[in-house]
């Protein structure tokens, strides 16, 4: 029984060496700051720049924290998306040498993930809080995090739609969301804090905001906007390995 | 006689159950003359199609075995696998695959991909199969072939594209314009064998050039002839699409999407066209051996006529003349009479009939040269041996086999029954990787164990019917594992000296999870304390209590024993003392080591109208399941979980009850795990109980 134990408590090292380790801490992610208690989260990129790589970055290190994640993309298909996870953990167990039985810590982790995958026609507000409480109500999957890869900021619904997916949020206890936004180079639009379009003019409702900024050799996570929990300062960043795209310290 | 390999085509047919292949593969045959008549696979006439040649898929209208086929389009040879659609029998579809150069991937264009399309996609990407699509069933309600184009590219990740368009749909089905020459394509007759050309119809004009638009933009990376006449803007021509398209088909970077009716007679013979001009021949594709005289180091095959002999038996059947074996050749020449050696066995054969199929007909053929898929007579073999002329050493690579995840105990009812079923079990465990079967000494049962319920039912019903053999069938019972967690030593004495000579043998050591592979024996003995003589003693103890845990009683996988001390007795040690006593050493290193049962676990996908998601997921998650995620499409959902196998006897008519029957779900073996607490306390006290009452 005392070797059982053991057993256990090395997956749960292996766990808290992942996630004390993850270079996300310098967001504060597990303090669940924000509004209310909660956060609202932006990752914003050119195409093709990884941030899916970001979003399933800040899930992973979120289910490893025993949140449950419901990973919401949109116009990607299930397979593409659950291989990120696996690539994703793959390389950060890669990393953290210490991490002991990889397959039980992958085999429990992912129970804290649920995929939904829409067609940009299929996707709606409404059709995702209907979903999600359908799992809640089942005793299916009770989601804490929610992760929107793909949510069509330049519609004209987009503000409506966040303000109904924050209350939505505070109606069912969900302490935080995170979404991707593509920009573009060719727009020069940008807010106060620096986000730029198509987010700049609802920068308010998120309050962090990353933004993915290649430059010479390398390609830095700026923080545009963060709230009071990070150690990063707005306007500073982390980099990410370009070959990996994992997040390391700046 | 050497055939010029360029017009040798080793095609592949695959697809989901019920999108209609085997009628495909029937019109295939009547447009190259090489059947006189269309039957189809549930005809009124009762003769069923032409490659259903067992009497049970006739009955079904669905493939089980693949039958090989020969036809000739045009001066081209085409050999055609037609392989099975079920889940259940997918190492009928990946041998089908090892031995060919392309496919064609079969959808229906109202279902469009389904998961068992997916599951070919991936066998075909283990394979490096370049691969054309055909969407069938364009004369259905509902049919709409863009749909599935964009299912293909979303689904599958393929960079497919139409080089058709159709010329109406669903009853309105008339003909296809084609993108590539831009006329339109009619197929009139009886059975649609003349086909008339005509100019596109004035309404569709627009649409065609925009999708020829499109389709040039997608395959102009493929060919710089191509992108040099579009950005000129200088005439583009037809070989020049052709070239760009075929280009990217071999390289696994473009699929190329025809549509029609095979059922119709619409649009098939533009198919056959494009497996000669888009499909690789066989030396359009490198194949792989193994050098055995350089310790597997790996060579490409040459596909020369003049090199040595190399050739793969992909396939087995026993049929009205004896053994039948199917043979991929990849090099060298095969000529009747000669003599031909089993890699494996290092047995010499001597070829005596050389034959090609065409499904359960043949034409004997005096030799068969590189690329060739024939079958030999006489041939003593399994599936997946290598045979050269004996002026090389080499094997084909192996081919992926999953491990079986159900089992049966069968009773044969008489005597007869007895022997008949011994020389089936022989003959299916020869012919299919998949299919095991064994003695549970202690119920003395007969267990045969396969992929799924259906593959083991149809064993059943082909023992009754090919072999007459009546058996009595038990309840499907999952294949559990055991395996250990944690190190653990063992220091074991096995002593007997009751009378006559007796038996002495110490053995002690350690027993270890092993990450890869089932059982690993490592002698670390120094000094002598065991002599050499018994080391493989040992060794065999150990492997013979892997048979059975004891736990549940299920085969114990994943061990490494190592053994690093012992004593023996001049007199009284010997092979039998120390078998006993390694058995004895791994009664007590397992108990120590924390074992487990583990269990086979499905990957499960659930389609099904949107309406039912909630009732689909519940359904999943009553079933221990775990849902990896939900792909919704319209008023359509796919549902993706993991679920046990144990959990999943009976969901057809679950699924069925729930879903008014407008779901269907497909499942294939996804990997072993753990079992929870209180299912393996209930296995270990089931199997206690059970053997309290022997």
């Amino acid at each position: 029984m005392a070797a059982a134990n053991d057993y256990i408590r090395g997956i749960a090292m292996g766990k808290e060496d992942l996630v004390s380790n993850n270079p996300l801490r310098a967001l504060g992610l597990e303090k669940e700051d924000g509004n209310d208690g909660r956060r609202v989260g932006l990752v914003m990129a050119r195409a093709g720049l990884g941030k899916t790589a970001i979003l399933v970055q800040i899930a992973m290190d979120s289910m490893l924290r025993e949140n449950k994640v419901l990973h919401v993309a949109i116009g990607e298909g299930l397979e593409k998306t659950k291989t990120w996870y696996d690539d994703i953990l793959s390389l950060m167990n890669h990393q953290d040498k210490s991490v002991g039985s990889y397959q039980q810590i992958v085999d429990e982790v992912m129970q804290n993930r649920m995929i939904m995958t829409f067609k940009e026609n299929s996707f709606s507000v409404a059709t995702l809080e209907e979903r999600m409480e359908d799992l809640a109500q089942q005793g299916i999957f009770k989601a804490d995090c929610l992760v929107v890869d793909g949510f069509d900021f330049a519609g004209a619904d987009s503000a409506a739609d966040l303000g109904e997916l924050k209350s939505f949020m505070k109606q069912n206890d969900l302490k935080m969301i995170w979404f991707s936004a593509v920009s573009h180079r060719d727009d020069n639009r940008v807010s106060a804090n620096g986000v730029p379009a198509p987010c700049h003019e609802m920068d308010d409702i998120f309050d962090t905001v990353l933004l993915i900024s290649p430059e010479k050799d390398e390609i830095r996570l700026k923080t545009l906007k963060c709230s009071a929990a990070c150690s990063v300062d707005a306007g500073k960043s982390l980099s990410l390995d370009p070959a990996t795209m994992l997040i390391k310290k700046a | 006689m050497s055939v010029d390999l360029s017009n040798v085509r080793n095609i592949g047919i695959s697809a989901h159950i019920d999108s209609g292949k085997t009628t495909l593969t029937e019109r295939i045959l009547f447009y190259t003359n090489r059947i006189h008549a269309i039957h189809d696979v549930r005809g009124k006439d009762g003769v069923g199609a032409k490659m259903d040649s067992m009497e049970l898929e006739r009955e079904r209208g669905i493939t089980i075995q693949s039958a090989a086929t020969y036809c000739n389009w045009k001066g081209n040879n085409i050999n055609i696998i037609d392989t099975p659609g079920h889940v259940d029998f997918t190492v009928e579809v990946e041998r089908a695959l090892r031995v060919l150069d392309g496919a064609v991937l079969i959808l229906c264009s109202v279902g469009g991909v389904q998961s068992q399309s997916i599951t070919v996609n991936r066998q075909m990407d283990r394979y490096n199969v370049p691969r054309i699509s055909f969407i069938n069933k364009c004369d259905r309600t509902g049919a709409n072939p863009e749909r599935v184009t964009r299912q293909l590219q979303d689904k599958l990740g393929l960079n497919a594209h139409m080089l058709q368009l159709p010329i109406g749909l669903e009853n309105d089905l008339a003909g296809v314009v084609d993108l590539v020459t831009m006329k339109a394509l009619y197929f009139d007759g009886d059975n649609g064998e003349i086909i008339r050309e005509e100019e596109i119809p004035a309404e569709l004009q627009d649409a065609a050039d925009a999708k020829r638009e499109e389709l040039l933009d997608a395959v102009s990376m493929f060919s710089d002839d191509l992108m040099e006449a579009m950005l000129e803007e200088t005439e583009i021509t037809s070989d020049m699409v052709k070239a760009a398209v075929r280009a990217g088909t071999l390289a696994l970077e473009f699929s190329p999407v025809f549509i029609g009716s095979a059922y119709k007679n619409k649009a098939v013979q533009p198919l056959l066209d494009a497996v000669e001009y888009y499909l690789p021949c066989p030396t359009d594709v490198e194949n792989i051996g193994l050098d055995l005289n350089k310790n597997e180091e790996e060579f490409p095959v040459s596909n020369n006529d003049d090199d040595p002999l190399v050739m793969l038996a992909f396939k087995l059947e026993d049929g009205r003349y004896g053994q039948l074996t199917y043979v991929r050749t990849y090099q060298g020449r095969l000529t009747k009479g000669d003599t031909i050696y089993n890699v494996r066995t290092g047995k010499k054969v001597k070829v005596g009939r050389l034959v090609r199929m065409h499904s359960d007909d043949m034409e004997d053929i005096d030799s068969c040269g590189s690329g060739d898929i024939v079958a030999l007579f006489g041939v003593d073999c399994a599936s997946g041996d290598t045979f050269t002329d004996g002026k090389i050493t080499c094997s084909m690579s192996s081919m992926h086999i999953p491990e079986p995840v159900i089992s049966l105990a069968i009773l044969p009812v008489d005597n007869k029954a007895q022997i008949n079923m011994s020389k089936a079990l022989n003959r299916f465990t020869k012919e299919d990787p998949t299919f095991k079967t064994f003695v549970d000494h202690e119920t003395n049962e007969t267990i045969i164990s396969g992929m799924g319920e259906l593959h083991l039912e149809v064993y059943v019903e082909r023992m009754k019917r090919e072999y007459n053999a009546e058996v009595e069938v038990g309840a499907p019972q999952v294949a559990y594992r055991e395996t250990i967690s944690a190190r653990a030593e063992f220091n074991y004495t096995h002593k007997k000296q009751t009378g006559g000579s007796g038996q002495f043998g110490r053995v002690a050591g350690y027993m270890e999870p092993l990450e890869e592979g089932e059982y690993e024996f490592e002698d670390k003995i120094v000094g002598g304390a065991i002599p050499r003589e018994f080391i493989s003693s040992c060794d065999k103890g150990f492997a013979k209590s892997l048979a059975k845990g004891t736990l549940c009683g299920s085969p114990v996988t994943g061990v490494r024993c190592v053994i690093n001390d012992g004593a023996f007795h001049a007199v009284d040690s010997s092979d039998v003392a120390f078998q006993l006593a390694a058995a004895g050493a791994f009664r007590e290193g397992y108990a120590k080591a924390k074992p487990k049962i583990m269990e086979p676990i499905m990957k499960v996908a659930v389609e099904g109208p949107s309406e039912f998601q909630g009732s689909v997921m519940g359904s999943i998650n009553q079933r221990r399941g775990m849902i990896i995620g939900t792909t919704e499409e319209g008023n359509y959902t796919v549902v993706e979980a993991e679920v046990p196998l144990s959990e999943m006897f009976g969901y057809s008519t679950a699924l069925r009850s729930l879903t008014q029957g407008k779901a269907e779900f497909t499942m294939e073996f996804a990997s072993f795990k753990p079992v929870p607490k209180s299912v393996s306390e209930e296995l270990v006290k089931k199997y206690q109980d059970e053997r309290k009452e022997k």
